[in-house]
């Protein structure tokens, strides 16, 4: 009995710390009748500890921006900055005959809303961890940060897009 | 047990009501562009803080140096655009008071500039074109730009040929309202600032 407990209790509870530290999980949904489903759970740390060591396995140039990217960085910064600190609001409405683009600011999040006949797009970008993302004056692309900034976007919806029938939905839980 | 239903009910609503994107009073000041284009059937509307506006323009290195201020190179003035000949005609210009500064009128449009108590205003009438046989080229097209004293002020109290654009920030911090309109035949512009976070659905 305790040795079933022991092979049981193990795995599970080795689940549950992982799970506990936070899952990115893709879920997409094809539609129709035939349609089919998969989800793919990633344990927050696997994605963190690719992030943290993509400078050991990736060549220097390949996470390092192009120069005239590069320069403009301290702008985008000022700017996200600025937003994080600006109430919330619509920044952005486009409307068009046959779709929609809605960009707000609600929060610490940037929501993304795209419209049309058939697709329906929602985005989030939280400003801390596209803060995070952003790289240096140098264009040098700061993994471990990022992978350290992902943690606080739990429970976060980021990418759901509806296309006809078919559903894709990237939340971190 | 109903009383509980009907306070759940009213929360309910309250939270609904609460998340709606509805245009809201800030504290802050917002500048807003609409575009409005008929034939394209096409809205666009831009609403950022003064904050985002400003930390857009103290961090854009090329145009703006430090403290905020906007150098006037030789090149400019070299084409007779010398920031210190514009301090001294806008000095000279404010002892004068509401004015008619400057008018042209020719064929093709009428541009007007005045100076109407603190307000300085640009009109351009683009007159509507059409060719020999009458058909419409373009129609007829009106701008309106109000450019307040004070921003004028601000803007020029930088030294020399610098132009002070914390200053004029600061100025437009102040500011509500229109600050310029343009009209044609198929689009509608306008930008101004007030405290709303979001443009009203009308765009009015």
């Amino acid at each position: 009995m305790l040795k079933l407990a022991i092979i049981l209790g193990v795995p599970i509870a080795m689940l549950a710390t992982v799970a506990s530290l936070g899952v990115v999980v893709v879920d997409v949904r094809e539609g129709g009748p035939d349609g089919s489903r998969i989800i793919v759970p990633v344990p927050l740390v696997f994605a963190q500890a690719a992030l943290a060591l993509a400078p050991i396995a990736a060549p220097a140039d390949k996470l390092r921006l192009p120069h005239e990217a590069a320069e403009h960085m301290g702008l985008a910064r000022e700017v996200i900055e600025a937003l994080a600190a600006a109430p919330d609001g619509e920044l952005v409405r486009v409307e068009e005959r046959d779709e929609q683009v809605l960009i707000t600011k609600e929060g610490r999040t940037l929501k993304v809303r795209v419209t049309g006949k058939r697709e329906n797009v929602t985005v989030n970008v939280p400003l801390h961890l596209a803060l995070e993302a952003l790289p240096g004056a140098d264009g040098r692309i700061r993994t471990a940060a990022l992978a350290g900034a992902l943690g606080s976007v739990r429970f976060t919806d980021l990418v759901e897009v509806h296309d006809g029938n078919d559903h894709v939905r990237v939340w971190v839980w | 047990m109903r009383k509980s239903i009907q306070a759940g009910v009213g929360l309910l609503a309250l939270s609904a009501v609460a998340a709606t994107p509805v245009a809201a009073q800030t504290a802050t000041a917002w500048l807003h562009v609409r575009v409005e284009e008929v034939k394209q059937a096409s809205k666009v509307s831009v609403n950022l803080p003064l904050s985002v506006v400003e930390a857009v323009l103290k961090a854009s290195p090329e145009l703006i140096e430090r403290h905020g201020r906007i150098h006037l190179g030789r090149e400019h003035a070299r084409h007779g655009l010398k920031l210190a000949d514009l301090r001294r005609v806008w000095k000279e210009l404010a002892a004068v008071g509401d004015a008619e500064l400057v008018t042209v009128e020719s064929e093709d449009e009428n541009v007007k500039v005045q100076r109407k108590g603190d307000l300085v205003l640009v009109l351009v009438e683009q007159k509507a074109r059409s060719d020999k046989d009458g058909k419409k080229l373009k129609g007829a097209e009106q701008v309106r730009v109000e450019v307040p004293v004070s921003l004028v002020d601000a803007l020029l109290s930088g030294e020399e040929d610098e132009a002070n654009i914390e200053a004029a920030i600061l100025e437009l911090r102040k500011r509500r309202g229109d600050i310029v309109r343009v009209q044609d035949d198929d689009s509608h512009v306008r930008v101004w600032i007030d405290d709303q976070n979001a443009q009203a659905p009308a765009g009015k």
